[in-house]
């Protein structure tokens, strides 16, 4: 286990590190030409985790642990993972910022089940740093076009009835890095601006409601408290429909890399209006095309206009086993795994293609199907040792069919960044290792 | 008007196993279980909590930040670029270039006029943004960026006027107002549009659905040659707390130098700083100096970390 473990954070440091070598004018060919890594390493130990095991824990033996006292309560008051569980970390690609400030880590899907990310492991983006916020003095403001501007306590808000949803949150830039080309060999990197957690607190609908809203009321400013000053213009409709000010996930308080105390969240939506760290509220009757809704955060299309106020992740879904991290073994009968997701309601079904999109076999959807939450899904296959184009399909309860990037960039161009949620196509090599491809 | 969400879902607890493999989209007819996912509170009138207290109206100015394209917002004050030259130089110019070219991978402010429909766009606050008040607010609201909100209002002024100079929309002596901000045309003010998305059509096609002979591989990250373990292995465990705070706190000023920070292993700038001692290096480092703010900005350092990442940085440069 040891050395399949340091295997796979040796390739995924790898990427991270591949352009940080460069000088600084080669780093922006990356996104033109593509990303050195290190695919080839994940042979050997990688493919036969078998190999590691240690005889005398093995039956008839039996193991040290069996025959011994285990450490008592309290040992990690609040918890932490097994210590054979390193590989299962964050990461970032050090060459895609100018700083850690502001900045981008990405959640490690490769190595999570059913369709709750831990807190933990959440993606991290900042634009000016995590602020290290003493709840007792922390306040949420609530002004503007409002009969009653009023300040909120942590407390307070707390007293408000409280509301409980399983929702995803992604980054529009997920996958942004490869419009161009194809150029991460690991789902951390083409996928991993993206969690799902149970999110808990009062709905903003519930406070505009409490403090009055006047009679242009249209838009909400949210604001943060970070140096930042994270700001977004939210529509009133989504204000008043499911957005929430949150101030717990997965049971726990917010993660101060999630907006302790209290953050906004819009379910379905660009996880940057999901503002963190929020200080503040304003109704208001215009939009106020704040940096991030204009310079950012905008749609740039071939033609030289930008789609504005796309604030919907539209329906995606991507084969998380296997995938460069998750090699296959040998031949034989797996489960071939994956997630989807739609920021406009459930996930009506998913197709699987192994022949890059000539045919599709139907996949299960397993477990909970949420909307506006990861949903996983599942398909038996025997793999002859061929290889293979793996491809995920997914389509939402509206009809929408997840597209072809040839669709995509038909529509868009290559210079859009953001909401890109194309079929992603994994290589599956005849020795059972996985690279990234885009496919004609 | 308030919507009372009631939303069902269907969930199939037990049919997963008796699901043949293919059996997509069966998961609603077998073993239904109907669970309600959430009920929104019930509606209640304005004031039925009365939670928190009234916000004066001196408390919502101090935070009351935002401006509008229609100038709504702006405090009271005028500068021309001239005004903004040099405190552009001085609290800009690290990280934006004296031009506004942009130094390394932080964001260029001038130029790029035309080329949004080019193979390689230059997004600018001249080529791209739509509306000045932006450059106003975030100034105001987000820089400099290791001290926000640290400028007076006549000063953002100053910087607003400079950046829209740099990118030829007023001239240098021009007087930048609450009363005439609003007025500035910027160049694509029209180029936005609101969401229209879908914008594509797939069909969910089952079989044949393209011609085999027709995939090519457009693409795909090149691959490299095998990783030496040992190395990547030993270079990882190195990993000293004196380093890690030093890649944390001090590398986004001291790996590139801007603000004349001495950049660790560059004898030369680092010289006169170790003639004058550890001890002077560490006071510096931790009350601040120059352009670097007490701890690097990082106040939620020990004295401790911040030592060992002065300690790190004197052992690479005598390395």
């Amino acid at each position: 286990m040891a050395s399949k473990t340091a295997t796979t954070a040796q390739m995924l440091q790898r990427i991270s590190d591949e352009g940080q070598k460069l000088p600084q004018a080669e780093r922006r060919n990356f996104l033109k030409n593509g990303l050195l890594l290190a695919g080839s390493a994940m042979t050997g130990g990688a493919i036969s985790g078998k190999v590691n095991a240690a005889e005398e824990n093995l039956p008839p033996n039996v193991p040290a642990w069996t025959r011994s006292l285990g450490q008592g309560v309290l040992t990690n008051p609040y918890g932490k993972p097994s210590r054979f569980e390193g590989n299962i970390q964050r990461r970032a690609v050090p060459w895609l910022t100018a700083d850690r400030f502001a900045s981008i880590s990405f959640t490690p899907l490769a190595e999570l089940d059913g369709i709750i990310t831990p807190s933990s492991l959440v993606f991290e983006r900042y634009h000016s740093g995590i602020p290290d916020i003493d709840p007792d003095d922390h306040r949420l403001m609530i002004h503007g076009m409002v009969d009653r501007p009023v300040i909120l306590t942590i407390d307070d808000l707390r007293r408000f009835p409280s509301t409980s949803m399983i929702r995803f949150l992604e980054c529009p830039a997920n996958g942004g890095m490869e419009w161009r080309a194809a150029q991460m060999d690991a789902l951390q990197f083409t996928h991993g601006m993206l969690s799902c957690c149970e999110w808990t607190g009062v709905l903003l609908s519930t406070i505009l409601q409490e403090v009055g809203l006047q009679k242009d009321a249209a838009w909400v400013l949210a604001e943060g408290a970070d140096g930042s000053h994270m700001s977004r213009s939210i529509p009133l409709d989504k204000a008043m429909d499911d957005a929430l000010v949150v101030y717990a996930q997965n049971g726990e308080p917010l993660r101060p890399e999630q907006g302790y105390p209290i953050r906004l969240f819009n379910p379905g939506w660009e996880g940057n209006t999901s503002v963190k760290w929020l200080r503040r509220l304003e109704v208001g009757d215009k939009a106020w095309y704040q940096r991030e809704e204009t310079s950012k955060y905008t749609d740039l299309l071939a033609d030289g206009r930008a789609r504005k106020f796309s604030y919907v992740q539209e329906c995606n879904s991507v084969v998380t086993f296997p995938c460069p991290e998750k090699p296959l073994q040998d031949k034989g009968r797996y489960e071939v795994a994956g997630l989807a997701w739609s920021g406009t309601g459930k996930i009506k079904r998913v197709d699987v293609s192994f022949d890059g999109g000539v045919n599709w076999r139907p996949a299960r959807l397993k477990g909970l199907v949420l909307p506006k939450a990861l949903t996983r899904f599942g398909l038996d296959w025997d793999w002859d040792g061929s290889p293979a184009m793996i491809q995920s399909r997914a389509v939402d309860e509206t009809g929408y069919v997840q597209p072809t990037f040839t669709q995509l960039r038909a529509a868009r161009g290559m210079s859009s960044i953001y909401h890109r949620n194309a079929i992603h196509t994994w290589r599956l090599h005849a020795d059972g290792t996985v690279t990234n491809v885009q496919i004609s | 008007m308030y919507r009372l969400a009631r939303l069902s879902l269907v969930l199939a607890a037990f049919s997963l196993s008796a699901c043949a493999a293919d059996a997509a989209g069966k998961n609603d007819s077998a073993g239904e279980i109907t669970i309600t996912e959430f009920n929104a509170p019930v509606a209640q009138p304005s004031g039925y909590f009365g939670y928190g207290q009234d916000a004066s109206v001196e408390e919502i100015a101090g935070w009351d930040i935002d401006i509008r394209p229609d100038g709504m917002g702006l405090p009271p004050g005028g500068a021309t670029a001239e005004d903004g030259e040099m405190l552009y130089e001085d609290q800009c110019a690290l990280c934006h270039g004296s031009f506004g070219e942009g130094v390394g991978r932080y964001p260029v402010l001038a130029g790029g006029e035309g080329t949004l429909s080019e193979d390689r766009p230059e997004k600018t606050i001249g080529s791209y943004w739509p509306y000045a008040s932006t450059v106003w607010d975030y100034i105001h609201r987000a820089m400099p960026f290791m001290q926000p909100e640290s400028l007076s209002d006549q000063e953002v002024y100053a910087l607003t006027a400079y950046v829209l100079y740099l990118n030829d929309l007023v001239e240098y002596d021009f007087k930048l107002t609450q009363d005439n901000l609003a007025l500035i045309e910027m160049p694509n003010k029209d180029g936005f549009f609101l969401d229209d998305r879908p914008d594509t059509s797939n069909e969910a096609c089952m079989s044949n659905c393209k011609d085999p002979a027709s995939i090519r591989i457009t693409s795909a990250p090149p691959a490299t040659e095998e990783v030496d373990s040992d190395v990547v292995e030993a270079s990882g465990a190195e990993a000293a707390s004196g380093q890690s705070t030093y890649e944390q706190a001090c590398a986004l000023c001291h790996a590139s130098g801007v603000g004349d920070a001495p950049i660790p292993g560059d004898a030369s700038t680092w010289a006169a700083r170790i003639d004058a001692g550890r001890e002077a290096l560490i006071a510096n480092a931790l009350a601040g100096k120059g352009q670097m703010p007490p701890k690097g900005g990082q106040i939620q350092l020990s004295d401790e970390d911040v030592i060992a990442a002065v300690d790190y940085m004197l052992e690479v440069t005598a390395n």
